[in-house]
């Protein structure tokens, strides 16, 4: 069979509507589109979609990319791939300004000067190619993100054709004390896939699995399987961990452990269940007595702070329960104890009968193919002595992500040749001789395996981006590391090693071969068409039978050691937002506000509110943390979610990028210049000590006790919510899990329309359009309001504006707390646009650009609107934002903008219209096959990415549609119902097990 | 109408003759001093400020001026309303007044009339420093055009237009015609080129019964339909803030306590503007003391009922039960804005009550001190209604606190220029005390005494 | 026949009252009086003889045709413009009342401006001729049209009522 070339591939694809990769693919859209023929039938205005994955982060989820005349404008999950079945997070969402960012590389560089490409490559060919000949390759050593495709093995051939150093595969969040205690445990270097959503009890351990922690977006979606109310039944979740995290926030109960006293937890839980007897049958009791021997609930009590009583609790409830499953991670993941922890936290899983069903050994995260940290401290002392003469850094940034008292910024320094490929600058690139630029990963072929079985497919989405009408002059990783091999080794194309003229070709040969694993059968044609259509393939995972070591049995937890004198521990979490800072540069993820503290922009310093009491410390007052490996200064956050000992920093900001963009942000005229725009807040990883944990190998994010000091001076934080506490209005509501469970059973549904109105009763054609949002499924991921933001193109507004009010997202995740600081009960509500039946904001509008649609929307006329902002201080919800400034997106930002949406001018109101171009769009496809639009035709880009299902869209006069019946739910009710302004969107109650304190029963409503 | 002269209004030993009054009055126009023209270049440089910072706003944007979600009105309809309550004073007095033929409004009432005009002109220029797009305000205009677009006649705003600019045309109309006899005294008295032109502006007038037969019938009905309109006028502004559904704004006690309000800040007004014009013009004899206690004895009146509407306001957000309502009046006492609330209370309902002493209500630094207090005590109240209110709504995911900016406050300052720069002008070019009407209470010139 | 008017200046208002009376007396019905401002008796003197002014009828029309307007305006642009906002029926006559008042007010007003206009016979280009700039000052006008053979008795009158001055 004839190897496919690009262009009759497209044509074949073309038929998928692929249409737009070949304009993308081309030299660029804007030379495309107006053609009077346009090639590989390109059709203006109609999108077309391709299946990718996901590189944001190392969990690889399944994506589809929208592409619009030659552009990638949307990003949205791939429903058939595992790991993620149709969702993103925040994230992902943003990688679009990574495609996008303004300070992409042009061209290469050299010293920091522009240089031609070709040229660019001779130097490092003919580098390499020296000191392959001079049989010198050990002194080449190459640095790349975790591969866990093809193009780590071409990597990895490359290495070893050069004979150089082993590659390594650098992530600042490698989990090696996960590996390190399966390992000692299970005798297996991986780590496991936990199926969330099979369990009925779920203990964590500082695992922040709804936010960073592995496949956390897959995660999220288990979760709300197990967790939310359905049926009158709900798991429970129990979260251990020094700091209300977004995950804690999700939790039953949250219990508050001094920090690094897990692994004491985790034994005195498997003491209680072994004494009770309650471990499940055909466990290893041997080992799992000789663990407990040293165990003692008491002295596990005090060192924790959590009582006793408690710890026995969820000890028997979490056997009892039969469906357990326990989770270590973020604190207890890290740390000189972190390993012997999660072996204890393993055998838990072992004693309740986890391994196996819910712990899943058959279908591995990429995780356990990460080099552990310890391999990067090597290599930095190799670099420091002098070994190393070539270091490629394949899209990498350890100058940011390593402790500075690891020395690699100074052991650049002392290497004759770095190179960098990268496609923005940041603090590596800034300091490598050679800047390669590579391609984004939405413009170039490649594949990624997100767990064992689940092989995922890239495919360029669009071409190289043009910035000022000029294409990017970057490559491909894979071209790049072909050409530039072949020229070193002086090998020809098309014969020996690195034959393949692009990477393209390498890939189909990889597939070609591993097609039989994933039930490959026929032609490979079909196969790799179908593949590129679905986005990967997946076969059944293994399971592979795992039973517990004597040696687990050994370990012996006690306290984590920390060093530093200081009053505080510290506690270094990864970012929701940033990850591990590689989000650092997209203006999106800085401005979604985090939401535990709300804070968008800059980062803060979480004190504990007795602390900061004592110190006199209010909240934006700057604060100098100091340990024994560095000081950094940042605003505080006085706050009663933290555990009293300890001070909590967000990973992922206090960049130095060197990009103009990075530096200058685009300030909008008359508003506060936005100096360090992207390089605003400070970098936690400054104070940690830059030695391995010997265990594990990896960077102990929880080493050091800091000093905290008032500076004096004051950095005001940009929080949009004014406070947490919702002062009795009812705006999220809570239901017991009996009651909810009893009006489940034989409830009537509370009837919002009963109430007597003045008017004629609206009258609606068609279609009302409506929603339903369950406040119990929102974990308060964020990622609606990005998915909203570039979808219906909102601006970034700055931090100035923001601290000020005057933040423009249509959708806006509200956190409520109930309950007391040690037990709250945390609410989080998307709140938008209610499009109300009897809205306030219509009749004051004096020009009719505030109209009632007979669709049932609350139409919004942008180019009709004067700017009385009277509507914008009727409605009650305050979801209406106004263009205080004509807001800008500097190219190539403003390429991403969606055709389908007005870009609003300054001085017009603007809102939430609930994808009024998605509906319109529907309308026209059910036109043409003759039909109304039926429930499931369009989802709004809001629910489209809730990986827990929390919002419905629908016609509620449509009785079958699924919007109509949750609004009928027994948990229905209204926001500010009393105000009879009969929204279109019904929210459905929390369930809450544990009723918050001085907490009263929100069935009713106030009269 | 005229009076007996026993009951003559002018209270004062050698009461001035007809031909005393032209005197006195003609002399006021004409070619004024230096001081005047410091003065004037004084007034038109803070306007020129304030141009230049619209100018600025324009440009940059309505985000130049502190506005924030919730507070998305603030400063500008303060003083948009402030500016309407002071239009009050005037056409009250020339309408209600004058149909009670109470006969102390003559010397007042012409000034009275100015400052209306000019204070409606003033507040005219609010709505559209106000709009995001201003340039695009005759929207609200129910102008014809091929494509049916018209305002929504709904919405309160729209109601304002209606109002506003029937009030200020009314306004125009009835100044206008009290004029007209009072220019054909000028044109009269004066010669050359001066005097073609106040023919003209005269109209020819000439006093004949056939003209005052129409023109007394004429000012009559004028004044009888006046007087519905200045009541309606600042219940349509009202309406602004009590159509709406915010707390402290959704309330039918909204109309009668706005109009009250005018009145009080409208008669603060004129006294300000009269003393130093009695002063300088040496009108003693037209403004004398029974004039400014009667003014004193209105303000006093006025605020009493205001103190009484400010009790009703807390007492019906306590009784009501209502959650929102309570919240709201508690966080504006209590709250960031606080010493806002209060300054209102003790300019509006406190210093006013000096009043009840005699002395006081003739006693002119008394007289200024709290009418310049009492205009700051309305400004405030409207302060307090729309940012305070806004800032403590039903949301509170966003409550917050609003700051005024450079761009923002210079605008304000810069339409107290304007409305100064007019109403300096008028004094110097028209007669700014009625001759015809002080004349009327004066004793009409008899041959055989007084029977 | 031609007619020549005499015109006779009073300093006081009682005088004035007289001339009128005894003009009156001896059938001179063709008058003009001047005054500084309406002097009631004056015009009550006056006014005897004449119709009712006819400025409230222009008042009426004006008004009546304001609040026409005023429902016509809002009912059939709401009908063109058939949007519904906040629940409320496109056409809704409580919030179209205010608009109706105002416009009435607004014509009635100028309406009446009007009447000045027109039945004052204003504006008037160039002075009449009995007119005398005293009578915006102080003094009292009463311009008598009668036949040239009449001036000597008309004159004789006037003095005789109190005039300062006559002449023709």
């Amino acid at each position: 069979m004839s190897v496919m070339d690009r262009r009759s591939f497209f044509k074949v694809v073309a038929t998928t509507g692929a249409v737009a990769a070949a304009g993308g693919c081309g030299p660029s859209a804007e030379q495309l589109i107006p053609y009077v023929v346009p090639p590989d039938n390109i059709v203006p205005g109609i999108p077309a979609y391709f299946a990718s994955v996901c590189r944001e982060c190392p969990s690889g989820c399944g994506l589809i990319a929208k592409n619009r005349d030659g552009r990638v404008i949307k990003l949205e999950g791939n429903p058939d791939h595992p790991s993620n079945t149709g969702t993103l997070c925040v994230r992902a969402h943003a990688g679009l300004q990574g495609l996008y960012h303004p300070d992409r590389f042009r061209g290469a560089l050299s010293g920091g000067k522009p240089i031609e490409g070709d040229v660019a490559e001779k130097l490092l060919a003919d580098k390499l190619g020296a000191l392959a000949k001079a049989r010198q390759g050990g002194r080449i050593a190459v640095v790349s993100g975790l591969e866990t495709g093809s193009l780590g093995r071409l990597m990895d051939e490359w290495v070893r054709l050069l004979g150089a150093r082993p590659r390594i595969a650098y992530e600042p969040l490698g989990y090696e004390a996960l590996r390190a205690a399966n390992r000692v445990a299970f005798g297996r270097d991986a780590i496991p896939d936990y199926a969330i959503g099979d369990a009925t009890y779920l203990v964590s351990f500082g695992a922040d699995f709804l936010e960073t922690w592995l496949n956390c977006e897959g995660y999220t979606a288990d979760f709300s399987r197990m967790h939310a109310f359905y049926q009158g039944k709900q798991g429970t979740f129990v979260h251990v961990e020094p700091r209300l995290s977004l995950t804690a926030a999700n939790a039953d109960e949250w219990l508050r452990n001094a920090p690094g006293t897990e692994g004491l937890i985790a034994l005195a839980m498997l003491k209680i269940i072994l004494d009770e007897g309650l471990q499940a049958p055909g466990t290893d009791l041997a080992t799992l007595r000789a663990a407990v021997r040293a165990a003692d609930v008491e002295g596990a009590a005090t060192a924790s702070g959590i009582p006793a009583d408690t710890i026995k609790v969820v000890a028997r409830d979490l056997a009892k329960s039969r469906g357990g499953l326990v989770l270590g991670g973020g604190m207890a993941a890290s740390g000189s104890t972190a390993t012997d922890a999660l072996v204890a936290i393993n055998l838990l899983n072992a004693a309740i009968g986890a391994v196996g069903t819910r712990v899943r050994f058959g279908s591995a995260s990429p995780f356990g193919k990460v080099s552990p940290y310890s391999d990067m401290v090597a290599l930095t002392q190799a670099m420091a002595g002098g070994q190393i003469e070539l270091l490629v850094l394949v899209d990498v940034n350890p100058v940011y992500a390593m402790p500075p008292k690891s020395g690699f910024a100074e052991a650049l320094g002392k290497v004759p040749l770095v190179v960098a490929l990268a496609s923005r600058p940041n603090e590596t690139t800034a300091r490598a001789h050679l800047v390669l630029p590579i391609l984004h990963p939405l413009e170039s072929w490649g594949d990624y395996m997100s767990e064992e079985g689940v092989l995922g497919l890239m495919q360029p989405a669009m071409g190289p981006v043009q910035i000022e009408g000029k294409a990017v002059a970057a490559r491909a990783t894979g071209d790049l590391l072909l050409s530039v091999g072949r020229q070193a080794l002086g090998l020809e194309e098309g014969k020996g090693p690195l034959k393949w003229s692009a990477f393209q070709d390498f890939l189909r040969d990889e597939w070609q071969k591993g097609s039989r694993e994933y039930g490959g059968s026929g032609p490979f044609g079909d196969y790799w068409e179908a593949a590129l259509r679905r986005g990967g393939v997946w076969r059944a995972p293994g399971s592979p039978t795992v039973s517990l070591r004597p040696e687990a049995g050994r370990l012996q937890a006690g306290v984590a050691t920390l060093d530093g004198e200081g009053s505080h521990v510290l506690v270094v979490y990864p970012s929701s937002r940033f990850y591990d800072g590689r989000g650092g540069d997209r203006p999106w993820l800085h401005e979604v506000p985090d939401s535990i503290t709300q804070v968008a922009w800059d980062s803060w310093a979480e004190i504990p509110a007795e602390t900061a009491q004592k110190m006199g410390i209010t909240r934006g007052d700057l604060v100098k943390l100091t340990s024994p490996h560095g000081a950094i200064e940042l605003p505080a956050y006085p706050t009663d979610l933290v555990h009293p000992g300890i001070v909590a920093v967000a990973m992922g900001q206090g960049h130095k990028y060197p990009g103009a963009f990075a530096q200058q942000g685009n300030a909008a005229p008359g508003t506060v210049s936005q100096a360090n725009f992207l390089n605003v807040g400070a970098n936690p990883i400054e104070l940690l000590p830059a030695a391995p944990d010997p265990a594990s190998g990896g960077l102990p994010h929880l080493a050091v006790k800091v000093a905290i000091a008032r500076t004096g001076g004051r950095r005001p934080l940009a929080i949009p919510q004014a406070q947490f506490n919702q002062d009795d209005r009812e705006i999220a509501q809570w239901v017991g899990l009996g009651p909810a469970r009893e009006l489940e059973l034989r409830g009537k549904p509370p009837e919002h329309a009963s109430r007597p109105g003045m008017y004629p009763a609206v009258k609606y054609p068609e279609y009302r359009w409506g929603m339903t949002v369950d406040v119990d499924r929102c974990t308060g991921c964020q990622a609606c309001v990005l998915a909203c933001q570039s979808e219906n193109n909102v601006p970034t507004v700055g931090k100035a504006q923001v601290a000020y009010g005057r933040i423009q997202h249509w959708i806006r995740v509200e956190r409520w707390q109930e309950g007391t600081a040690a037990k709250p009960v945390n609410m989080f509500l998307p709140m938008f646009c209610q499009h109300c039946e009897i809205a306030p904001c219509e009749p004051v509008c004096p020009v009719y650009a505030a109209y009632h649609t007979k669709e049932g929307l609350n139409g919004q006329v942008y180019n009709r609107c004067v700017g009385t902002r009277y509507c914008g201080n009727n409605c009650p919800y305050h979801v209406r934002k106004f263009n205080w400034f004509n807001y800008t997106w500097p190219a190539p930002l403003d390429l991403q903008l969606n055709p389908d949406v007005t870009v609003r001018q300054l001085g017009v109101m603007e809102k939430c219209t609930m994808c009024l171009q998605r509906i319109e769009a529907a309308k026209g496809t059910a036109r043409e096959a003759g039909r109304k639009v039926a429930d499931g035709d369009l989802q709004t880009a809001c629910q489209q990415t809730c990986p827990t299902q929390a919002i419905t869209f629908g016609n509620l006069k449509d009785g079958g549609a699924l919007v109509s019946k949750l609004s009928g739910s027994t948990r229905s009710y209204h926001v500010l119902e009393e105000l009879g302004t009969t929204p279109a969107v019904t929210y459905l109650k929390k369930v809450v097990r544990a009723e918050p304190a001085g907490g009263h029963d929100q069935g009713g409503h106030k009269a | 109408m005229s009076a007996p002269p026993a009951q003559s209004a002018i209270a004062t030993t050698a009461s001035p003759t007809w031909a005393d009054v032209n005197r006195d009055v003609i002399r006021t126009v004409g070619m004024p001093g230096d001081k005047y023209f410091a003065w004037m270049c004084l007034v038109a440089l803070t306007l020129a400020c304030g141009a230049a910072a619209w100018a600025w706003q324009i440009w940059v944007g309505i985000g130049a001026a502190g506005k924030r979600t919730p507070q998305m009105w603030a400063m500008y309809i303060t003083t948009f309303v402030f500016w309407i309550g002071i239009g009050h004073a005037g056409t009250l007095i020339s309408a209600i007044l004058y149909l009670f033929r109470a006969k102390w409004r003559t010397s007042i009432y012409r000034g009275a009339e100015a400052m209306t005009v000019f204070a409606v002109m003033t507040a005219g220029l609010f709505p559209l420093i106000h709009a995001g797009r201003m340039w695009f305000a005759y929207w609200l205009l129910p102008y014809p055009n091929q494509r049916y677009l018209w305002p929504n006649f709904k919405s309160p705003l729209v109601w304002d237009v209606f109002a506003i600019s029937t009030y200020l045309t009314i306004s125009v109309v009835f100044f206008i015609v009290g004029l007209v006899p009072d220019i054909a005294a000028l044109r009269d008295s004066a010669t050359g080129i001066k005097r073609k032109i106040y023919a003209v502006m005269s109209l020819g007038w000439e006093g004949s019964d056939q003209q005052w037969r129409h023109y007394r019938r004429a000012y009559g009905l004028l004044a009888s339909l006046a007087t519905p309109l200045v009541l309606s006028v600042h219940s349509v502004v009202s309406f602004d803030f009590a159509m709406a559904l915010v707390p402290g704004w959704h309330s039918t006690l909204f109309a009668p306590f706005f109009v009250d309000g005018a009145i009080f800040s409208g008669f603060a007004m004129v006294l300000i503007l009269m003393l130093p014009m009695r002063y300088l013009f040496d009108w003693y004899a037209y403004i004398a003391d029974k004039h400014l206690d009667a003014m004193a004895k209105l303000i006093l009146v006025t605020s009493l009922v205001l103190s009484y509407f400010y009790s009703c306001e807390v007492f019906t957000a306590w009784y009501s039960g209502d959650h929102f309502e309570r919240a709201s009046v508690f966080a504006k006492a209590t709250k960031e804005y606080a010493w806002a609330y209060w300054l209102m209370y003790s300019c509006n309902s406190v210093t006013p009550l000096v009043f009840f002493w005699r002395k006081a209500r003739t006693h002119v630094p008394t007289l200024y001190i709290v009418s310049i207090l009492v205009l700051i005590g309305m400004w405030f109240e409207r302060f307090n209604i729309i940012v305070p209110g806004l800032g403590h709504d039903f949301y509170p995911y966003t409550w917050g606190t609003y700051y005024p900016t450079v761009t923002d406050t210079t605008i304000i300052v810069g339409s107290f220029a304007w409305f100064f720069i007019l109403f300096l002008g008028f004094i110097r070019v028209m007669p700014s005390l009625s001759i015809v009407e002080v004349k009327e209470v004066l004793p009409h010139p008899l041959k055989h005494g007084h029977h | 026949m031609t007619t020549t008017s005499v015109l006779g200046v009073f300093a006081h208002v009682d005088t004035t009252l007289q001339a009128i009376r005894d003009l009156r007396a001896k059938g001179f019905s063709d008058l003009t009086v001047y005054t500084p401002i309406p002097v009631e008796e004056i015009e009550h003197e006056v006014e005897k003889v004449r119709p009712l002014s006819k400025v409230r009828l222009f008042t009426l029309v004006g008004a009546l045709t304001g609040t026409a307007t005023g429902f016509f305006l809002t009912i059939w642009s709401s009908l063109k413009w058939e949007l519904v906002t906040g629940g409320k029926a496109p056409v809704s006559i409580p919030p179209f009342v205010i608009i109706a008042f105002e416009l009435t007010i607004l014509l009635g007003g100028l309406a009446s401006a009007l009447a000045i206009l027109v039945l004052g016979q204003l504006p008037r280009l160039k002075p009449s001729p009995t007119y005398d700039p005293r009578f915006t000052l102080d003094r009292f006008g009463v311009a008598v049209a009668c036949a040239p053979d009449k001036v000597e008795s008309v004159q004789s009158l006037l003095s005789t009522a109190g005039a300062e001055e006559v002449r023709r």
